[in-house]
């Protein structure tokens, strides 16, 4: 570490012990938000199964995800929660996941049977998207073995067509995935993330103390490679994962999230790896992928040593107009928190920022970068729970830990205020899944998160400062229909924001598709720039705030609610 | 010789002293006091110095120092020969390592990738891998380019050609086996894999974990001799501060010796120097004593007959002659002249001592003292007056002069206290005062006070210097009364 390092470790040390946050929150002394926690309230009463039966099999620690979606087109995000199942000779309960429809009134109805759900299979991951363009999300389950492609009828029933698309027949240990563009073609591609070569008759027995099983670290297991398969338009997908350059028999990858590393429009791909290098992939325009993650400096920690990496995300958290980056590792290896460079690097700022070391006691699971007081600066949240639920009788540090929600105080500082925006929220919890959404419609950002074994919870956001936003719903034509890949920025009073309509991110799970900006208590914003996934840009001027648009490709933008 | 110059204060009877060696034939001196330290600086110059202690501190100060540079200096040898063998040794020995670690880390990975290439169970042709070849191929490169500058000395040409070889003979066999697969002869990829490019690899896993225990025999090599230099080290500093000990105690008894031979020879001076001031002083006091006694009687006696003679000549010239009136100008000058003559003769020494005592000359001394110099003395006698005959009352007398002298000139008061007290078994006389008391006027007064000490130890008695309760100096001087009359010259 350099005295540079150092200081800066130093200022951030200040900051999270409040010396630095003292003055840089000393106007904002509250946060302007709680999070209610109102999952009893709107009707999730879902408790993931992971299967655990003392044979101590790997996938048991890793949860499940979960998605806030507009299933059935109505405008509301509806909720997806994954499951897990009882292992094969171990049957006790029949375990599925489940689909919550949206009643608009802050309550959900489960609809798992009737949308044709209602199918058991160890769930991992979810990955949503329009691969058919249809103006319907499809949903994609990634699973301890084969993963499911559900194709949305517009009825609000899915129909299983992973054998029917190509990709049947593909035995994993699956876990995030993302639907993406890679060649801009219009059609969403599929990347999906495997863990490692694992199965439950290949199972390695680790122990503790030389006698009684316990669950193995992913050093036990020989890697596998992520897969990327290029949507051929015809419903069906063709495997790329060796011409395209994604191949690599080494990863054990967690987490995925797209972003445009090089700022060239195209769609790379950030791929946080456990116990292995991170890998940045880079588009070569070509339908192949080089990863630069090495060269870009976010391949390991500073030490050199590659982290147990879990969850990722990518947002322009400094307003800079390029995407930063957060991954979550195990515990006392502290979050990475990574700033870019002009030079197409990152630094790790996370000790600096004030996120390190509130972080270095937690194993952290899925991340979101969202403005949650819709102050105009991306937030991150973090929700944690450690793999081991033996670690305290070896470790000072629990089972279940605390979510933690770092404030960003546009100043590049970051403050964990998750004890004070309500008691629910910082209750320890095994967690896992996190995605976030505005599920009532009132324009600020609810927190969606799962647990290991556990139940899910929904946390509501209610702004008490009177912040508001512009939220914004894209409508590919010639791009892809869900618009991912779109860059969408706002000007306002001299500042911008930059959000990126992305599927993936967090840890297995996946966040609304609708881009929303906090804007404080500003009436209006003076510009909203989209750059499409197809190339061309869009620009519209002088936007009123509070109220969500939509914008179809080419076509124009309108106004959907006012909040 | 020494001579002292005497000047006699105008009208306040007391003498200042300087040293001098002007020869007899200048201006016709005024003997009274010689200052003791006058002769004391002759007596001290002429004793011998001895054997001086400097030349052997000298010389085992230089020893000492001699013996700290060079040790010094070998310390510095031994960290330079210690930074050397961190920097060059095990500094580059640690980073040759790391990277060899590297370097063996990419093989294993290498070697990972081929065993899954040979498992056939992915649904991959075996190109699929050529990234991830690529990927490690980019990072291996880097590590034997790092690994080259930093590799340790002891590296021969053989083995970093051989490390060469080897990798560039591996990466042509991944090569021709990408080709085989690109051109669709998966099989004989495969078995290229196995029988070539698994057993280069191996090949060159066994060079780098060669290379590995290399670095660590090196290591621990130098390990072994920073020990070595350690225990030199540790030996060398007991050894030096064995001998520097020795140095210090050998250096102390000499020094202790050297002062004690230093303090007997500054005892034996003392005594001569206090013998020698003694017999001086009691010489000074027999010749004065002796000239103004023959002032009193020969001069005074010649003068009082001038006088006579010249008052009965006066008598035969006629009245309201020239003659008369010359002649009684001549008789009061011859008489004027007596008068100077018996006054220096009592300056020199007091007849009265002799004559009527110490307690009378006191009497009439006192209120002259008083007189001449302005101040204001209360004087006391107390207990039974006993004799004190001449010999011991002239240092009496001399002790009260110096005091009085002393009270005068330095101490600033206006008023003073003598107290003569007879006892018993002893005389005491006290001289008091209330002014700026001993601490400023031993400053000013100098060897007064060291005469004073002598003269008291002459007389077999003590002196006293005091400081009263309400400030200013108080001298005591207390002698025996046997001494009083029968002391020895």
């Amino acid at each position: 570490m350099n005295r540079r390092s150092f200081l800066q470790g130093l200022a951030g040390l200040a900051a999270t012990s409040g010396l630095g946050s003292l003055k840089a929150f000393s106007q904002t002394p509250n946060p302007g938000f709680k999070l209610v926690d109102v999952t009893a309230r709107a009707g999730l009463q879902f408790r993931h199964n992971s299967g655990a039966y003392g044979g101590k099999l790997l996938p048991e620690t890793l949860g499940a995800g979960c998605a806030f979606l507009d299933y059935d087109r109505d405008g509301w995000q509806d909720i997806l929660l994954l499951n897990g199942m009882d292992w094969p000779g171990h049957k006790r309960q029949r375990s599925t996941l489940r689909l919550y429809r949206n009643n608009r009134n802050g309550r959900f109805s489960d609809v798992t049977r009737r949308a044709g759900l209602d199918i058991e299979m160890y769930g991992m991951g979810v990955a949503v998207g329009d691969y058919n363009n249809d103006g319907y999300p499809d949903i994609l389950i990634t699973c301890v073995g084969q993963n499911r492609l559900f194709k949305n009828t517009g009825k609000g029933t899915f129909v299983d067509v992973t054998k029917a698309s190509g990709l049947g027949g593909r035995s994993g240990f699956s876990t995030s995935a993302l639907w993406f563009d890679f060649d801009r073609d219009g059609l969403l591609d599929l990347f999906i993330c495997n863990y490692v070569k694992w199965s439950a008759e290949h199972d390695v027995f680790c122990s503790l103390d030389g006698k009684h099983k316990s669950y193995c670290t992913p050093e036990a297991y020989r890697g596998e490679t992520c897969w990327l398969f290029h949507n051929r338009g015809n419903g069906t997908f063709e495997d790329v994962t060796a011409t395209s350059g994604i191949f690599d028999s080494s990863s054990k990858s967690l987490g995925v999230a797209m972003l445009d590393y090089d700022q060239d429009g195209w769609p790379d791909l950030l791929v946080a790896n456990d116990t292995q290098p991170n890998k940045l992939y880079r588009n070569l325009h070509n339908g192949t992928f080089k990863d630069v993650a090495v060269d870009a400096g976010i391949a390991f920690s500073a030490e050199g040593k590659a982290r147990a990496g879990m969850g990722v995300d990518v947002a322009d958290f400094d307003n800079s107009g390029t995407a930063g980056v957060a991954i979550t590792n195990f515990d006392n290896e502290m979050i990475g928190l990574y700033r870019p460079s002009a030079t197409g690097t990152y630094a790790d700022v996370a000790a600096q920022s004030g996120v390190g070391l509130p972080s270095k006691d937690k194993l952290g699971f899925g991340c979101v970068f969202l403005d949650a007081d819709l102050d105009g600066s991306l937030d991150l949240v973090s929700v944690n729970g450690h793999i081991d639920d033996t670690v305290r009788n070896v470790r000072n540090i629990g089972y279940a830990q605390s979510p933690q929600l770092f404030l960003n105080n546009s100043k590049g500082v970051f403050r964990d205020i998750a004890s004070e925006i309500g008691s629910e929220f910082v209750q320890p919890k095994v967690g896992r899944g996190l995605a976030y959404g505005d599920f009532d419609g009132d324009g600020d950002l609810d927190i969606l998160m799962t647990t290991n074994n556990g139940p899910a919870f929904l946390f509501r956001n209610d702004q008490v400062a009177g912040t508001r936003s512009v939220r914004v719903r894209l409508v590919g034509k010639k791009s892809n229909r869900d618009a991912i890949g779109a860059s969408v920025r706002i000007f306002h009073g001299g500042t911008s924001q930059s959000r990126l309509v992305k599927g993936g991110s967090s840890y297995l799970s996946q966040s609304e598709l609708p881009v929303t900006f906090g804007v404080g208590k500003r009436d209006r914003v003076d510009r909203l720039v989209i750059r499409w996934p197809s190339g061309p840009t869009e620009e519209y001027k002088d936007l009123a705030t509070g109220r969500s648009y939509e914008c179809v490709e080419a076509k124009g933008i309108k106004t959907l609610i006012t909040f | 010789m020494v001579r002292a110059d005497l000047h006699r204060s105008k009208g306040q009877g007391v003498f200042r002293a300087n040293c001098s060696t002007r020869s007899w034939d200048q201006e016709p001196p005024q003997w009274n006091l010689i200052p003791l330290h006058c002769m004391l600086g002759g007596v001290l110059r002429s004793l011998a110095p001895g054997r001086s202690p400097t030349p052997g501190l000298i010389l085992g100060l230089i020893i000492t120092l001699a013996a700290v540079v060079a040790y010094s200096g070998y310390i510095t040898f031994q960290i330079s020969g210690l930074r050397e063998l961190q920097n060059n040794l095990v500094d580059r020995n640690r980073k040759d390592s790391l990277q060899l670690l590297r370097i063996q880390n990419d093989l294993n990975s290498l070697g990972l990738a081929m065993r899954d290439m040979l498992d056939a169970d992915e649904p991959y042709p075996l190109t699929a891998w050529s990234a991830q070849f690529q990927r490690v191929r980019a990072d291996l490169n880097d590590a034997l380019r790092l690994e080259e500058k930093v590799a340790v000395t002891t590296r021969t040409p053989e083995q970093r050609q051989y490390l060469t070889d080897s990798v560039a003979q591996f990466w042509d066999a991944a090569d021709r086996t990408f080709a085989l697969a690109r051109d669709g002869k998966e099989k004989e990829a495969r078995a290229q894999i196995r029988l070539s490019l698994q057993a280069r690899q191996a090949a060159l896993n066994t060079a780098v974990a060669r290379l590995l225990v290399q670095n660590n025999e090196s290591e621990e090599q130098a390990a072994l001799r920073i020990r070595q230099i350690y225990d030199r080290v540790g030996r060398q500093v007991y050894l030096f501060l064995g001998a520097t000990l020795i140095a210090i105690v050998l250096t102390s008894l000499y020094l202790i010796r050297s002062n004690r031979h230093l303090f007997a020879q500054l005892a034996a001076l003392s005594e001569q120097r206090s013998e020698l001031a003694q017999k001086l002083i009691s010489t000074q006091e027999s010749t004065l004593r002796y000239i103004s006694r023959e002032l009193h009687d020969e001069f005074g006696q010649i003068l009082t007959a001038v006088g006579a003679m010249l008052g009965r000549a006066g008598n035969h010239a006629p009245e309201g002659s020239p003659l008369r009136a010359e002649l009684r100008e001549v008789c009061e000058i011859a008489q004027t002249t007596l008068d100077n003559v018996r006054s220096l003769s009592q300056a020199l020494h007091p007849v009265m001592l002799d004559e009527s005592g110490l307690e009378s000359t006191l009497d009439w001394y006192i209120p002259t003292v008083e007189r001449q110099a302005g101040i204001d003395i209360s004087y006391e006698k107390s207990g039974t007056p006993f004799f004190v005959d001449g010999h011991a009352a002239i240092h009496v007398y001399r002790v009260l002069q110096e005091a009085l002298n002393n009270v005068t000139r330095h101490s600033g008061a206006r008023e003073a206290w003598v107290r003569l007290q007879f006892m018993p078994e002893s005389l005491q006389l006290e001289v008091e005062d209330h002014g700026s008391g001993f601490e400023l006027q031993a400053v000013k007064q100098g060897i007064g006070l060291v005469a004073m000490r002598e003269r008291a130890e002459l007389l077999g008695g003590t002196i006293e210097f005091l400081k009263p309760h309400s400030g200013g100096s108080l001298v005591r001087l207390k002698i025996p009364r046997e001494k009083s009359d029968t002391h020895a010259e």
